[in-house]
């Protein structure tokens, strides 16, 4: 029985608030230009196109990592974005284990960072694992992980935090196929669990329509945002059965026309 | 595995006899002059008494000695300015053309410098080691620290890690496998140091005993020496590669 997408709560502040955002670095061409976008606690939301469209820009403006200089705002849950923000995550393309430290140890490097105590961190870390399904690998060096498994690592770090808000670049970029899928249903299931709102860079369109409530489109120079696309697919969702869902379909072919549509006018 | 390296070990000995004796029958039926490449069987009985009077052992300590404290002052003190100049990159702009000047001239040549200001004991041997390590080690370090990868840097600015976490949890373990592979070199030009130094004048050390068997034309005595020096750099490279394989075992 098909249940309705996941609920957002829409009276709560919103969990980014970007309104008019320009960005430019050099004085030249600009970086981003006039981004308005609003997601709310608990949504999912992906960001795709094509390369140097300022997805991961928007992405690290939001983490505190580029600085705001241009016109226009942004905000996380009301306030500016800061480096090293308590209330977000972030979660790099590559897993970027300490190659020095066991499984167990990079889970919990996140949480020592931020001051939890060893062994509550050690606590959580434990149980975060066995979440991913890496039960029995606390004790293992990322050298002796695949690199599946070294994702379902960063991922147990990234979720330990509970920060409320999780930003992620292109996390599953550089995994094969089989694999990635394997860590979408992963991250789905996580984030059924945890209720956490998600900001999602992604080139795989197919990603982004199985994993998040809603997909943004943008075209490049200057990055603008091209379309907002609901994902009312019903929730929970796998991986296996959305292949066979012909409304899967239709909205992936929909986010294909609106990327094609935002080549022809930058060709033209 | 055991039976390989029996195997192994067993062809190595055999090679090694048959060199000695090919040696042995070439200088003694007159196709080589031991005079100038000096005989197996004389090489023997030069160690043979040179490690029964403990003379060996005395001149290997001296300039074992030499070897690890050059090395370890020059290896702190390099680690130490490295850190000072990742930590303030114009300090390093500053001096980076006096330290290049430095580091190409022949280090050798400051010996008699070195001799003259610290005597023909330790002293002269120690700066000649270090001035060759702290370069070597120097360079690593810094080449070590801004290699550190950028995701455990920006997982860290993400994260809100303060500098000093940053340092000891990731910058520092990130960059010892460089800074070992420079204090591995680092180590064996000590020794090269040191035995140079104590070649052109000591009073003691291996150098000093292989200058003066080499000016008495005692070839034997020469040919042992550079036998002993050969084993020591093995030795050396061992040490470390033992140390490496404890110290970074995650690699």
């Amino acid at each position: 029985m098909a249940q309705p997408s996941r609920p957002v709560d829409s009276n709560a502040s919103l969990a980014i608030a970007v309104d008019g955002l320009h960005l430019n670095f050099d004085g030249s061409t600009p970086v981003l230009s006039d981004v308005t976008l609003h997601i709310r606690n608990g949504e999912f939301v992906s960001l795709v196109g094509p390369s140097g469209c300022g997805k991961t820009t928007l992405l690290n403006l939001a983490a505190g990592l580029v600085p705001h200089t241009g016109k226009g705002s942004i905000q996380l849950a009301g306030a500016s974005p800061l480096q090293g923000n308590p209330h977000v995550g972030y979660m790099l393309a590559r897993d970027s284990l300490l190659p020095w430290k066991t499984a167990l140890e990079n889970a919990m490097f996140g949480m020592q960072v931020r001051g939890v105590p060893r062994a509550q961190a050690q606590e959580r870390a434990r149980g975060m694992l066995q979440e991913v399904g890496l039960a029995g690998f606390e004790n293992m060096l990322p050298k002796a992980l695949s690199h599946g498994m070294r994702q379902r690592v960063a991922l147990a770090r990234t979720f330990a935090l509970g920060s409320p808000l999780l930003l992620m670049d292109e996390p599953f970029g550089a995994l094969d196929a089989q694999t990635k899928l394997q860590l979408e249903d992963l991250l789905l299931r996580l984030c059924q669990q945890h209720q956490q709102s998600v900001l999602f860079v992604t080139h795989d369109l197919s990603e982004a329509v199985a994993v998040s409530d809603r997909v943004v489109v943008m075209t490049s120079r200057p990055g603008r945002i091209l379309a907002d696309v609901a994902i009312d697919l019903p929730r929970p969702r796998s991986i296996r059965e959305l292949q066979k869902d012909a409304h899967f379909h239709e909205l992936y072919a929909q986010l294909w026309g609106h990327l094609e549509s935002g080549w022809s006018k930058h060709e033209g | 595995m055991k039976a390989e390296k029996l195997r192994w070990g067993g062809a190595h000995l055999l090679f090694i006899m048959v060199m000695l004796g090919l040696g042995e029958w070439l200088t003694t039926h007159g196709w080589l002059d031991p005079t100038f490449v000096g005989q197996p069987s004389g090489i023997i009985r030069f160690l043979w008494n040179n490690i029964a009077t403990g003379k060996l052992w005395v001149d290997m300590g001296w300039t074992m000695a030499g070897t690890l404290i050059s090395f370890t002052l020059g290896s702190v003190a390099a680690i130490t300015v490295g850190l000072l100049f990742v930590g303030f990159p114009k300090l390093e702009k500053f001096f980076d053309p006096y330290l290049n000047a430095m580091n190409v001239m022949p280090r050798i040549a400051l010996a008699p410098l070195f001799i003259l200001w610290f005597g023909l004991g330790l002293g002269s041997k120690i700066a000649v080691g270090c001035s060759l390590t702290f370069f070597i080690v120097l360079s690593s370090t810094v080449a070590g620290i801004r290699g550190v990868s950028q995701d455990h840097l920006t997982l860290c600015k993400t994260l809100g890690a303060s500098t000093f976490t940053t340092f000891f949890e990731v910058t520092l373990p990130g960059a010892v496998p460089v800074i070992f592979s420079g204090l591995r070199l680092g180590l064996i030009y000590a020794l090269l140091g040191v035995i140079g130094a104590e070649i052109i004048a000591s009073e003691k050390g291996l150098g000093q005993s292989l200058a003066y068997l080499g000016a008495t034309f005692e070839v034997n005595g020469v040919m042992a020496l550079l036998l002993v020096l050969a084993l020591l750099g093995v030795s050396v490279v061992r040490a470390m590669t033992w140390l490496e394989k404890r110290l970074l075992h995650w690699q």
